[in-house]
């Protein structure tokens, strides 16, 4: 069998910091190789250093193989696009946002394949048409979903005719059956080639196969074939990492809350958005302190259910009654998908937090019992929100709308940026908060065993 | 698209009547007898008594009350009737074509030079390091940091007067251009160049832009493909900006090159109290702004169509 990729002896340095300990390994053709682990373990250096994309101030030591030749980095860079090619972690940036989806296809066959145009939009066309794109040839990526731009992304960046793909975070914020579909397609497309996948998702390596090795903070934890690891973990890493995922949770023993104070009634709900109907004729009730879960396909209206229960989105018809009369209108919040896209990055999250005591006077002596209860080191206040992890920020996320005292509290996909590990920290962290404090929350995620597993009443949607 | 036309048909009616109007009062609220001022621009400062200033009074209706002499100005306007200019006599359409055709030549001359001046600079900000990045910087601020006119006196003492290259004032050949548009050109791209360099930055340090590299298209292929409309769509929007407020901003440069322009003619002509050319050029250049308004919006829609299909 060909080695397609051999690395010896790969680290990372920033400085004199190390960020990604000497790392060696072979990538056989026709073996999917993945590299599996929490996330700011390093493992997305590590592509970039194959490909020679690390950011400025960062250097990589070493050595390089790739298709039997060990290879400078001007060497690799030559080979962008024709034999290998990375996949973006987020496609809608990936994506030029003024340029038609069979445009950004059909360059690659013009320029790198030199083909005649129309030859081109001929193979483009074919292309879209076979990963289920037909019909949006022509829209730009923001009127594409996250699923169908990732397989725009996939189709542009394997034109070039590369079949040997670095996928980091291929299915980052995408749902199950959209994260098959990519999987699926990973697959045929880097047939006779290699592929190095890196990913947080149990799952992804489950479906994929072939080699998995397992990293934790820049190390590595554990090497070998895929379906022996993922049955037989050695590590106790690799075991907590199987363990969080949403499958493999115990079920949430249903606690009868029907005894609970109403606080929410929704009767007969529809809503419509961009002349579309989301839903019509819903109907549920809220209690104190209950957990309820919200699932659904991409694009049915989820998110909308939550924003329009905190009267952020106008609905079409129906009745929402709050009958918890005493909470103030600031009880009633939202936890964000996107963590850093809640916060400001010009100041400090010390800053933010004061801000917020001094607004609504809140007792200074709860911050401290509440960091340590959401495993938030003391430091975390000088630094501003890129400088902290996705789950410290989402925790963090969490202990500003605690001290507020919510009621209640719609947790838009709070997880699905963030590893397992920590999803599974985050999602338990809300349901003991539902519990003690008897703030109703509404959950809502495109992962229908996390939401059967922690949910006391469950919507479909 | 249609609507937006609509809109701006709309928009135009109301700046021409608004205007009109705004230009009648304020004229007939200045102070000082208007007929002697007319008469003194007409015969000159001393040759000016009270029968020259009655016999002006007397041609030109003045005494007529205010609301009448409104509704003359609004019937006349409905035929597109701009009247004659109190001073020369010559009619207001043309007098204001004159001084508006060398503006638009002058504001067109310099913008062109501006982005000329920009772009290149802009885009090597942005592309080199830290060093070139901050000599630019500092460059730019200090031509921002000048008067325009210092900038057009420092152009004329060293390109007029000392080389006699270029003429030191005056139009009619296009060596007359070149130094009022220089100076135009070099305090417009000292900003421009800035919004340049921020969006070209923005670009390239943009994910889309690698995976282009990544896709396997060279640098070059990248930056036509990527990379000019993309940078393109703060900086049009900025240019437009530029362009409508230095039309009427003009008047520093025109005034120090002797340039028959709109800004330097309505100067004149509040001055000499020349009411239907102040009405006329006023009126002409509220067209002109929601017409080149307009024509920016399109322009920015053409390059960033995104965010319209829904509203």
């Amino acid at each position: 069998m060909k080695v397609l990729l051999k690395l010896t002896d790969i680290s990372v340095y920033a400085g004199d910091t190390c960020l990604l300990e000497p790392i060696s390994l072979t990538l056989k053709q026709n073996v999917p190789l993945t590299i599996l682990g929490q996330t700011g373990s390093g493992k997305s250096l590590l592509a970039q250093a194959i490909m020679g994309l690390l950011p400025n101030g960062l250097t990589s030591t070493g050595t390089i193989e790739l298709f039997g030749k060990e290879m400078t980095l001007k060497e690799r860079q030559s080979l962008w696009g024709s034999k290998l090619v990375m996949l973006p972690q987020e496609p809608w940036n990936a994506l030029d946002p003024l340029m038609k989806g069979v445009e950004q296809v059909k360059e690659v066959y013009q320029y790198v394949q030199n083909k005649t145009p129309q030859e081109s939009l001929r193979l483009s066309m074919d292309d879209l048409r076979n990963v289920g794109l037909s019909g949006s040839e022509y829209k730009r990526p923001d009127q594409l979903s996250g699923g169908m731009a990732q397989r725009l992304a996939i189709s542009a960046a394997t034109a070039g005719g590369a079949n040997f793909i670095l996928a980091d975070e291929p299915t980052k914020g995408l749902d199950v059956s959209r994260r098959d579909d990519v999987v699926r397609l990973l697959q045929s497309r880097s047939a006779a080639g290699g592929l190095l996948t890196i990913t947080h998702d149990v799952a992804i390596a489950r479906q994929l196969g072939g080699d998995l090795m397992v990293m934790k903070a820049g190390c590595l934890v554990e090497q070998g074939v895929a379906e022996q690891i993922l049955r037989n973990p050695q590590a106790d890493y690799t075991q907590a990492l199987i363990e969080a995922e949403p499958k493999t949770w115990i079920d949430a023993e249903p606690v009868s809350k029907e005894s609970h104070d109403e606080i929410l009634i929704v009767n007969q709900l529809s809503l419509k958005r961009g002349g579309r109907i989301l839903f019509e004729g819903l109907s549920f009730t809220i209690r104190k302190g209950e957990v309820v879960g919200v699932v659904g396909d991409s694009g049915c209206g989820k998110s909308s259910l939550g924003d329009a229960l905190l009267n952020l989105l106008p609905f079409t018809n129906g009745t929402i009654s709050r009958l918890n009369h005493e909470a103030k209108p600031h009880q009633w919040l939202k936890l964000y998908q996107d963590p850093p896209s809640a916060f400001s990055a010009s100041v400090s999250l010390g800053q933010l937090l004061n801000d917020l005591v001094r607004l609504h006077r809140i007792d200074v002596q709860r911050i401290q019992p509440l960091m340590r209860r959401l495993k938030l080191p003391k430091g975390i206040l000088e630094r501003n929100c890129l400088e902290v992890s996705g789950g410290e920020l989402q925790r963090f996320a969490i202990l500003r709308s605690l001290l507020l005292d919510p009621v209640f509290l719609f947790a838009d996909e709070p997880t699905s940026r963030l590893d397992p590990i920590t999803a599974k920290e985050v999602t338990e962290l809300l349901v003991e908060l539902a519990n003690e404090t008897g703030c109703a929350v509404l959950l809502v995620s495109h992962d229908p065993d996390l939401i059967r597993k922690t949910c006391d009443q469950v919507i479909s949607l | 698209m249609k609507t937006l036309i609509f809109k701006r048909l709309v928009q135009l009616v109301g700046v021409i009547w608004g205007v009109g109007t705004l230009t009648f009062v304020l004229m007939r609220s200045l102070p000082g007898d208007m007929a002697y001022r007319i008469a003194a621009s007409r015969y000159g400062q001393d040759n000016v008594d009270s029968q020259a200033a009655a016999l002006v009074r007397e041609e030109l209706q003045l005494d007529q009350g205010a609301l009448s002499a409104y509704k003359d100005w609004l019937l006349d306007l409905l035929q597109f009737r701009l009247g004659d200019s109190l001073v020369s006599g010559e009619p207001v359409i043309e007098t204001v074509q004159h001084m508006l055709g060398h503006s638009l030549l002058l504001s067109f001359a310099g913008l062109a030079l501006s982005i000329a001046i920009a772009v290149p600079i802009g885009l090597l900000s942005a592309s080199k390091g830290k060093m070139v990045d901050s000599a630019l910087m500092g460059f730019s601020s200090l031509i921002r940091a000048m008067p325009v006119f210092v900038i057009g006196v420092l152009l004329l003492l060293l390109f007029a007067l000392h080389w006699n290259w270029f003429p030191v004032a005056g139009f009619g050949t296009p060596a007359h251009l070149v130094l009022p548009a220089l100076t135009l050109g070099l305090s417009l791209a000292a900003v421009s160049n800035r919004v340049v360099r921020d969006s070209a930055k923005r670009v390239f340090g943009s994910s889309f832009y690698l995976f282009s590299r990544v896709k396997g298209l060279s640098k070059w292929t990248t930056f036509k493909r990527h990379g000019i409309r993309n940078i393109a769509v703060p900086v049009v929007a900025f240019l437009g900006i530029q362009l409508v407020s230095m039309i009427e901003g003009i008047v520093m440069i025109e005034s120090l090159f002797s340039w028959p322009g709109i800004g330097h003619g309505l100067a004149h002509a509040i001055f000499a109290r020349d009411i239907p050319v102040i009405q006329g050029a006023a009126l002409v250049m509220g067209i002109l702004f929601v017409f080149l308004n307009t024509l920016v919006d399109l322009l920015c829609h053409w390059i960033d169509p995104r965010g319209v299909a829904e509203s």
